[in-house]
């Protein structure tokens, strides 16, 4: 997967800047022309404002039963059904997304913080540091990443911080590959040159040099790693080592409603939908981002 | 034009995939047929007329893999044993035990020497004779500490077993037991040939309607049929025991076809069958129940109080309507089946109230957190724990739910954890009330001790009068309830969910079918 990714930098320092506009506003541009990229920014917003809203609009309490309505059909009173314990889908799948918005973009963003961090460090100090962190790197990446997962949740439990930091922590082993090889390309040129010339101290020079050359990249591999990282986490919970019941989940709404989906499939199809619509729109919008920065992955995006 | 062309383009990848998903399915019929083929002809005996088929049924792989054919260990291969053995006597539907190895039997005036007459003409699957040393051996395996069989618990009233000669056999018991010849119809009791203790758990040798193949616990294990078998020639030429260890799995492969049989079905998956013209679904009520275990030896449930407003938090009735469609009976924390004589009926309704001032006595008067480990083993136990869950949150007791995968749960989690779910197979009241709660039980899932309940179920074992046996029972039952560290909602309805192929099963539990004369059609 991360052998596929090959960065080159040079497209990006070639666009020329106006003075005054940031690399995030050139971002934004080159983001304004791409449709599929407004399609998925749109959909990735429209699921953060339901899951924001979602405590104040769904229509029943998630987990009250209704021995009246088990399995109900979609209908006026319940519009996406029940499920075999007569709870509301429309409502527990409103509330799923709170949890796994929740999860995965703080665990994103100490993915790349951490990983984009130690990546550009290790970079600037090369050296056997950098060599034997990233034989320790290669080796994590070459174990099946779930399993990891597995054995973290058996090892830690199941509560959400330890999820956050178990899905930061594994995703943020892959980050410091990319935001190390990113750093390599400008780390011997002229003004980082200059600034170790001028005796700045090497967290200047990481912070102010070699970060902001290197936030384009981290956006978009911080975007695409969202998405593998809403997969990884739904995959837990269905396999129960994601969030504990009653707390309204999608991946364990699956699992649970599984064995009733010849009889009410509208319980495992709404959260279905919710993590099919939100990965695809995360996706689109990780595509066009690479794009805008003048990343051209050939194969395009991999879902 | 373009346009046109890529349309058609489209239409040929799907034709293309189409093929190539209709061309694996064309080639895997025949080969399935042909994996079958060699067994029914080496089943099919010369008297038959016509060509006997396999038949395929599930198990839940409970041990995880260390199944033993021995019907004595602690991890029995239940679903086997009823295939392989016989015992010497079966409960009938009615829950009378009736003579199978043996052909009768009767007791001294205070049932303390109980003599049993058996068959002559009985063959182990080895050709070896079945006598009165087998019996003799089979309950010295069973009483032996290094077997460790659950059942020791119960049999160790016997004394000594004598065998005048090869028909007979005559149990001394220290302490008169009433209905001992129930205790001789669990399935853990079956007869297995003289010193056979060390092969028979690979080897399975026995006098059942089956002879073993392979076995294979985690993957299939394989029957033939035992064409001499002394109740007559099986219709079946053999069986695979497939293990399933996941509810849905199960499922699935039943409408897949890939099974014949779904026993213990639950009411939901038993849903999808009942309006489909190539099942039949076979109901009745059972001895089966389902539980919440606490652990009586370990905080907090070492505390009376707060056990008892775990119980007092269930509303029963509710859990049926929810988890079991209402196919259920409510017990009220008792373990014996609700058509069993023996059986107390007490009441049990839902006191939030109660609960709360129970467990504020207990030193919890903010609430209560507690864990409970439940598993996918069984389709109704994950909902179960849910809507307990939820019952239990008005009273201030927070259940925080872990599901453990199916196929660890037993080995792992059972018996380990404070707080976990659990289910058990129909078994008689003296049988069930000794096997989970006697002090001395390898399976006291509650680790509950007490020496007042033990003496209780010696007493009503040596009381010959029924009645006053019956009262014994029930206050052992009625003690239990009150403090044996469980929480019995429901003794459930089961389902058979049967292909329509398959003929001669009855709606009994699955341990004590008469699987020789079950038959299917190809």
């Amino acid at each position: 997967m991360l052998t596929a990714i090959s960065i080159s930098l040079t497209a990006t320092k070639q666009v020329a800047k106006q003075p005054g506009q940031s690399p995030l506003w050139d971002i934004w541009l080159g983001l304004r022309r791409s449709p599929s990229g407004m399609v998925g920014l749109c959909i990735v917003l429209l699921h953060i404002c339901l899951a924001v809203a979602a405590p104040y609009v769904v229509p029943y309490d998630p987990v009250e039963f209704d021995t009246d309505a088990i399995r109900a059909a979609p209908s006026a009173e319940h519009l996406f059904g029940t499920d075999k314990l007569g709870r509301d889908v429309l409502t527990r799948t409103l509330l799923g997304g709170r949890i796994a918005l929740l999860v995965t973009i703080v665990g994103t963003g100490l993915a790349i913080t951490w990983g984009g961090l130690l990546g550009i460090t290790l970079a600037y100090v090369a050296g056997i540091v950098d060599e034997l962190v990233m034989r320790l790197v290669d080796a994590i990446l070459a174990l099946p990443r779930l399993l990891i997962l597995l054995l973290i949740a058996s090892l830690f439990g199941t509560d959400t911080g330890v999820l956050i930091l178990g899905l930061g922590f594994l995703f943020g082993v892959a980050v410091i590959r990319i935001a190390r090889a990113t750093t390599l390309d400008f780390v011997a040129r002229d003004f980082v040159l200059a600034a170790y010339a001028m005796g700045a101290p090497r967290r200047t020079i990481i912070f102010r040099e070699l970060l902001p050359n290197a936030l384009d990249i981290l956006l978009v591999e911080g975007a695409l790693r969202w998405s593998w990282m809403l997969l990884a986490f739904s995959a837990l919970s269905f396999l129960g080592f994601g969030v504990a019941p009653p707390t309204p989940d999608w991946g364990l709404m699956i699992a649970n409603s599984r064995d009733i989906l010849a009889l009410a499939p509208w319980a495992t199809f709404f959260p279905i939908a919710a993590i099919s619509t939100l990965i695809i729109g995360v996706n689109l919008l990780a595509g066009a981002l690479a794009k805008a920065i003048g990343l051209d992955r050939g194969g395009g995006v991999r879902v | 034009m373009s346009k046109q062309k890529s349309m058609l383009f489209v239409l040929l990848l799907v034709i293309v995939m189409l093929a190539g998903c209709a061309l694996p399915a064309a080639e895997t019929a025949p080969a399935a047929h042909s994996e079958n083929a060699p067994v029914e002809s080496a089943g099919a005996a010369p008297s038959s007329t016509s060509v006997r088929s396999t038949l395929r049924f599930p198990h839940e792989l409970i041990f995880n893999g260390s199944e033993s054919l021995d019907p004595a260990s602690p991890t029995q291969f239940t679903a086997a044993m009823v295939l392989l053995y016989n015992r010497l006597a079966r409960l009938d539907q009615a829950g009378v035990p009736q003579p199978e190895l043996a052909t009768a039997w009767q007791a001294n005036e205070d049932a303390t020497e109980w003599t049993f007459s058996l068959r002559d003409d009985v063959t182990f699957h080895d050709g070896k004779p079945f006598t009165s040393a087998d019996v003799a051996y089979t309950i010295a395996h069973i009483l032996d500490p290094a077997t460790e069989s659950p059942q020791a618990s119960l049999l160790d009233l016997i004394a000594s077993v004598e065998t005048p000669d090869d028909q007979t056999v005559v149990f001394q018991l220290s302490q008169g037991h009433a209905d001992f010849p129930l205790l001789l119809t669990h399935r853990a009791t079956a007869i297995i040939p003289e010193n056979s203790a060390e092969t028979i758990g690979a080897t399975g040798i026995g006098t059942g309607p089956f002879i073993l193949e392979t076995l294979a616990p985690d993957g299939t294990t394989t029957f033939v049929a035992n064409d001499a078998y002394w109740k007559g020639e099986p219709l079946l030429a053999g069986i695979e025991l497939i293990s399933l260890p996941d509810a849905e799995a199960r499922t699935l492969a039943e409408q897949a076809g890939q099974i014949d049989i779904l026993f213990d079905a639950t009411p939901t998956q038993t849903d999808l069958f009942v309006n489909d013209d190539s099942y039949t679904v076979l109901r009745f009520p059972s001895g089966s129940w389902t539980t919440l275990v606490m652990r009586t030896d370990t905080p907090p449930f070492d505390d009376i109080r707060v056990r008892k407003a775990l119980q007092m938090a269930a509303n029963r009735a509710e859990m049926i309507a929810l988890v079991m469609n209402g196919e259920a009976t409510v017990s009220c924390d008792t373990p014996v089946a609700p058509n069993d004589a023996y059986r107390w009926n007490g009441e049990c309704p839902q006191d939030i109230e109660g609960a709360k001032a129970l467990l504020a006595e207990a030193g919890y008067p903010d609430g209560i957190d507690v864990t409970l480990y439940t598993t996918s083993s069984s389709a109704q136990l994950i909902p179960l724990a849910e809507v307990y869950q939820q019952q239990a949150a008005a009273a201030g007791i927070n259940v925080s739910l872990e599901i453990a995968p199916a196929d660890s749960f037993w080995s792992d989690v059972w018996m380990v954890e404070p707080f976990v779910v659990s289910y058990w197979r129909e078994r008689t009241a003296d049988q069930i009330l000794n096997e989970v709660w006697r002090s001395t039980a390898k399976w006291n899932e509650a680790y509950y001790k007490n020496p007042a309940y033990d003496q209780l179920l010696d007493e009503a074992r040596t009381e010959l009068d029924f009645e006053a046996r019956r009262e014994l029972y029930q206050a052992a039952q009625q003690l239990i309830a009150e403090e044996g560290g469980h929480l019995i909602p429901y003794h459930v309805n089961q389902f058979h969910i049967v292909n329509n192929q398959v003929s001669g099963v009855t709606a009994q539990a699955l341990t004590e079918i008469e699987w020789h004369t079950i038959s299917k059609s190809e």
